[in-house]
């Protein structure tokens, strides 16, 4: 063995930990969350339930808004149907007026 | 691996996967991360690796790829500093402290396969096979990383060497 080998071998000899290293160790594989242990795959769980639960809630939306646009248009058709029938009748009367005069003294 | 033989483990090898660390990184903050990452590891498949020498292969293999992989994902982003490391060796003999220091951190600033090969050599003891299946590598190849290593580290170390020989010199001139 040659003297830089020698350097070599004294330079990298084994080092002790910092005290308390096992403990902390042992800490970090107890902790229910551990940041070294965290698990993709809840992430990913959690993920999907957003994506469905969000899917769902706006499908309900736009049932909702279609429930409502749907009874505005029955609603605009039976104010329309009221105002027709209601021109149709003054219609009658003005030609009944015009035409048959000697009918209506 | 049971649980009491895991919390056993942590005892028994802390030591090495550290000083593996420490002499990659020459920074002790690192170093600890690592370490800590490389036992939790152990831990989560603790149930797949047989205590003893099963246990130290797994430990030595897998400290040293977190080690590489950690430069390597530094190398994108912050650069790894190098701490002076509190000398606190196991045993320790008479030799000149700040020469050793200075190898730590030539061999901390070697690129990381070459890096890992000395750091299992000198550090660990290991013979070019024992790297080799270690590093999923070649002989030849953990020999050549091993030559280039040590002739850089030598010709750093007389360039050392020289600069401190001249230093009272330059002193007096000054």
């Amino acid at each position: 063995m040659n003297q830089c080998e020698r350097d070599l071998h004294e330079a990298l000899r084994r080092r002790e930990p910092p005290v308390g290293f096992e403990a902390k160790v042992l800490a970090r594989t107890t902790a229910p969350h551990a940041p070294g242990t965290f698990s993709w795959r809840w992430l990913a769980v959690a993920a999907s339930v957003l994506v469905i639960g969000g899917t769902v809630v706006i499908q309900e939306q736009r049932r909702a808004e279609s429930e409502k646009a749907k009874e505005q248009l029955m609603i605009a058709f039976r104010i329309t149907g009221s105002k027709v029938r209601d021109i149709q009748a003054r219609l009658d009367s003005i030609q009944k007026r015009v035409v048959y005069p000697q009918l209506n003294p | 691996m049971t649980k009491a033989e895991f919390e056993s483990s942590v005892r028994e090898y802390q030591g090495m996967v550290y000083s593996i660390a420490c002499s990659f990184f020459h920074n002790a903050t690192i170093a600890e991360d690592v370490a800590q990452e490389v036992f939790l590891r152990l831990y989560e498949g603790h149930r797949n690796v047989e205590i003893g020498a099963h246990c130290v292969a797994w430990l030595r293999r897998s400290t040293v790829h977190r080690c590489i992989d950690t430069v390597r994902r530094a190398s994108h982003g912050n650069e790894i500093s190098m701490d002076p490391l509190p000398d606190i060796p196991v045993d320790a003999p008479e030799t000149d402290p700040l020469l050793q220091e200075h190898v730590r951190r030539l061999v901390a600033s070697l690129p990381e396969k070459t890096r890992a090969v000395m750091v299992l050599r000198f550090g660990e003891d290991l013979d070019a096979d024992e790297i080799g299946r270690t590093l999923q590598m070649p002989v030849s190849t953990v020999w050549s990383h091993l030559q280039r290593g040590t002739a850089m580290i030598r010709e750093k170390s007389a360039r050392y060497m020289k600069e401190k020989e001249n230093e009272p010199m330059r002193t007096r001139s000054s």
